[in-house]
């Protein structure tokens, strides 16, 4: 309770920022959700041929997950709060649509009949009579929404649209910082509460009142939500960075900026923490983002589905540079030095004990030891399927998890050897120390910039501002300032910064 | 004032709900509409405010085809009272009344002024229920509510669709009683669909006795009664529930031969034995006579049951009774004729007399 206290304190300032991030963009989906279930309810009413395949499709928009919605947005409208308000709209037609169409359409056949046989036309008829006894019914779908969509938002996060997410998503990637988590969590959960207050009271006066209460709530809505961005104004940006999860992508590209708006006059955004490969590459194919970086051995397996054909650091390089180029018109920069690759790492207790080293060593004790694999990890021909044939080994014992379970279960003991990348920063804070690999069957990961071919024949000075990288960084260097962005809470910027002017880089 | 020619509905399965009926309805009359369910009754009357469109023939109001008319406009000036009553739920008893001279512009003063005297009219305290909502009256104060909607804008026609058949028994008497004092009040042309026959007999000026689709005769209770145009006709009376529940204008005496006029009472030549009635000029009863001299004697309602007339005779020691609708004389009841109508209607079941 107490370390969820200091989190709350130390981040006052960006919780608010993200609460108000959160609102804005539940807002905007459910004000737009709104606008078009009701009337498209209404007509459905008056059409109830086509109404059974329409509220059908809004279903099956309800059933895909949202993070494929997401990841399916990219390549039309890039990252940012509109793909993110596109998915979450999709998400929240189905509850209010559905209400829509059958509270209208449970009003009492007889009330109906009076009304027309006392002579309303049509639109008096639902106006007066079937929209305000059908308030309530299509209220409960507003507020089912609204919940929905506030919950559904912290996904959101994952394309850089910003909000409460923003706050798990670190948390989850701090291993599971779990007051972290919860000062994402929470919040959105009493955001939701709020709200559903908010529109409980609506739905009392709706009953008397019938669409002007409609329209008194999508007006304030409307307001809420566009309000902010009146004053918002946003610096344009000459090129844009994207990142993946992380803090490792976090350093990297607050060095990228530093270094090009040291060597240039280019102004430089940041879009941290895109979720995994498949949405930052999305974004920079569409071109919300100019550049990530992105390791070589991605590259070739992840983004050209290929296998790489060495595991020479250089040569591996030059594949992913000439795949990129070919196959997606993409500059792939020089890299940097640390290979974050897969990794065997053990506690340096277990390694004294066991006189461990290398991959190798681990054959001596393959019946004692107990391995703590992810699933991937553990059916990859570059994971523990090659070391079985490469290092002749037949571990007794492997338990398949989750990644963020790994450390907390080597901590515990439960596990005495897991997978890890190279550069994790949790190998300072527990211990862990690398076993070798003096047979390369890891491929090479090296870090580099990828970037769009057309920004850089505009740009042509970002080359050179971003190869004084070229070689720097190695894996330990990598591997301390993830630990001090992770577990001293540094902000990426400063430690990007001081790295680069202790290595002279860059000018004080 | 309604007139059907040769109108037909017919249903794309192909059924037949109404099969080419002609029909007048006469100005200010109440005509009732019965039969057995799926006679037609309720169709026939929906064609009249165009809820149910004929497939065939025309309808004229005032002379001129339904069609020509504005379709909402036409409808203003069609009170519709509904068997589900159909209030609605979420206006107040106040704007449920306003609903159909709202929609014809009406002011505001002449609205209120008008829902006053509405209220008044039914026994609805206007200062307390204006503001309630229907559902805290009672079935048979929502029903009042129901026919005052209808009766608003003042309309031409008022069509009642089974109106109290969702009443209990002591409701759906009273009503019956206030549309009846109602209707000779303020005269409008009321059709009224109703599925008791002792309803329809009770409460038409005329009753229209329809079946299959098809109007099985058209004519004043007493009429139908005495002079059924078919055994269906005789059968679907017949088939009441008792005799003691028959309107009495069905078997009053008509033939006038105890009603004398006011001159020939004072002439003097009357016979002195007899018990008798006396109509002033205008044709309303003046008073009775009996051995002889003048009596005042309790005045039987044309719409009163046969069991309700019983309980004036209980009171009094007359052997007959004046009749009377709207104030007019229209005949007399004596015993007699009373004991005669029981026994051409009782029922037995093998020797015992069940009524």
């Amino acid at each position: 309770m107490n370390s969820f206290i200091n989190v709350f304190q130390e981040r006052q300032d960006i919780f608010l920022e993200k609460v108000w991030e959160h609102l804005q963009i539940s807002i905007i989906a459910l004000v737009i959700a709104t606008l078009i279930s009701v009337p498209l309810g209404l007509i459905l009413t008056r059409k109830q041929r086509i109404a059974e395949p329409i509220i059908g499709v809004a279903a099956i928009l309800q059933t895909i997950p949202s993070l494929a919605v997401l990841a399916f947005l990219i390549p039309f409208f890039g990252i940012g709060q509109t793909p993110a308000v596109i998915a979450l709209t999709a998400y929240g037609l189905l509850p209010i649509l559905r209400n829509t169409y059958t509270g209208i359409k449970e009003v009492d056949p007889a009330l109906r009949e009076a009304a027309t046989g006392m002579g309303m036309n049509s639109f008096r008829r639902l106006s007066k009579v079937e929209l305000p006894l059908a308030m309530p019914v299509i209220m409960a779908g507003i507020r089912t929404s609204m919940v929905l969509i506030v919950g559904t938002t912290t996904i959101a996060a994952l394309i850089g649209a910003g909000g409460l997410g923003d706050l798990i998503l670190l948390g989850l990637d701090r291993g599971g910082d779990a007051s972290l988590i919860l000062l994402g969590a929470i919040p959105a959960a009493v955001l939701a509460i709020v709200l559903d207050l908010i529109l409980r009271l609506f739905e009392r006066t709706s009953a008397k009142s019938g669409f002007r209460s409609l329209v008194i709530l999508l007006s304030i809505a409307a307001l809420v939500a566009v309000g902010p961005l009146a004053f918002g104004g946003k610096i344009q940006n000459d090129i844009t960075i994207g990142a993946k999860m992380g803090s490792e992508p976090a350093i990297l590209i607050n060095m990228y900026k530093l270094l090009i708006e040291d060597e240039t006059d280019l102004n430089v955004g940041l879009e941290e923490n895109l979720g995994k490969t498949d949405l930052v590459f999305g974004a920079l194919q569409e071109g919300s983002i100019d550049m990530y970086p992105e390791f070589t051995g991605t590259a070739i397996v992840s983004l050209l589905e290929d296998e790489a054909d060495s595991n020479d650091e250089t040569e591996v390089y030059e594949q992913a540079r000439e795949g990129m180029s070919k196959e997606y018109n993409l500059a792939f920069l020089e890299p940097m030095q640390f290979n974050n690759t897969y990794a065997v790492a053990t506690t340096e207790e277990t390694a004294d004990q066991y006189d461990l080293e290398t991959i190798g060593d681990l054959r001596s004790v393959q019946d004692e030891i107990t391995a703590g694999f992810t699933l991937e990890f553990n059916d990859r021909q570059d994971g523990y399927q090659g070391m079985k044939e490469v290092y002749g080994l037949d571990l007794a014992e492997v338990e398949t998890m989750d990644p963020g379970l790994r450390q907390g279960a080597i901590e515990n003991g439960d596990v005495d050897i897991i997978d890890a990348y190279a550069t994790d920063s949790y190998m300072i804070d527990l211990d862990l120390t690398v076993l070798d690999d003096p047979e390369n069957l890891f491929p090479p990961y090296q870090g580099a910039p990828l970037m769009r071919e057309e920004t850089l024949e505009q740009y042509p000075d970002i080359e050179e501002a971003l190869n004084q990288l070229s070689g720097q960084i190695t894996d330990n260097e990598m591997r301390e300032m993830n630990y001090e962005v992770d577990f001293d809470d540094r902000d990426p910027e400063d430690v990007a910064r001081d790295y680069l002017t202790e290595n002279g880089l860059l000018e004080e | 004032m309604i007139t059907f020619k040769n109108v037909t509905k017919k249903y794309p399965d192909g059924t037949e709900a109404v099969k080419s009926i002609n029909l007048s309805v006469k100005d200010g009359e109440l005509l009732t509409l019965i039969g057995p369910s799926g006679c037609g009754k309720t169709t026939t009357m929906k064609i009249i405010n165009r809820l149910i469109e004929p497939t065939d023939g025309e309808v004229f109001i005032h002379n001129k085809n339904i069609q020509e008319y504005n379709i909402h406009e036409l409808r203003w000036n069609i009170g519709y009272v509904l068997q589900e009553i159909a209030l609605f739920p979420h206006m107040s008893i106040e704007e449920n009344i306003s609903v159909v001279p709202e929609m014809k512009k009406w002011n505001k003063k002449d609205l209120t002024n008008r829902i006053d005297e509405l209220m008044t009219m039914v026994g609805l305290d206007p200062e307390v229920h204006r503001k309630r909502k229907p559902s805290e009256l009672s079935g048979g104060q929502q029903q009042r509510v129901g026919v005052l909607r209808a009766l608003a804008a003042d309309p031409d026609i008022i069509l009642m669709d089974e109106p109290f058949s969702a009443l209990d028994p002591i409701s759906r008497e009273q009503l019956q009683k206030d549309i009846l004092s109602l209707h000779k009040e303020i005269r409008k042309t009321i059709v009224f669909v109703t599925h008791d026959i002792d309803e329809a007999l009770a409460m038409g000026d005329r009753v229209c006795l329809m079946q299959n689709g098809e109007i099985v005769q058209v004519d004043k209770p007493q009429n139908l009664i005495l002079h059924p145009a078919n055994s269906f006709v005789e059968d679907f009376i017949g088939g009441r529930k008792s005799p003691w529940q028959t309107a009495v204008d069905v078997i009053i005496d008509q033939t006038q031969q105890h009603v004398y006029s006011l001159q020939e009472f004072e002439a003097g030549a009357l016979p002195v034995d007899e018990t008798y009635t006396v109509k002033k000029s205008n044709g309303n009863f003046a008073f009775g006579v009996h051995k002889g001299r003048k009596v005042d004697m309790p005045v039987i309602e044309h719409g009163n049951t046969l069991a309700e007339a019983m309980s004036f005779f209980e009171q009094e020691n007359y052997s007959l009774l004046p009749v009377t609708r709207n104030n007019e004389l229209i005949g007399t009841l004596s015993y007699k004729d009373m004991v005669l109508h029981l026994k051409k209607h009782r029922r037995t079941k093998g020797e015992v007399i069940q009524s």
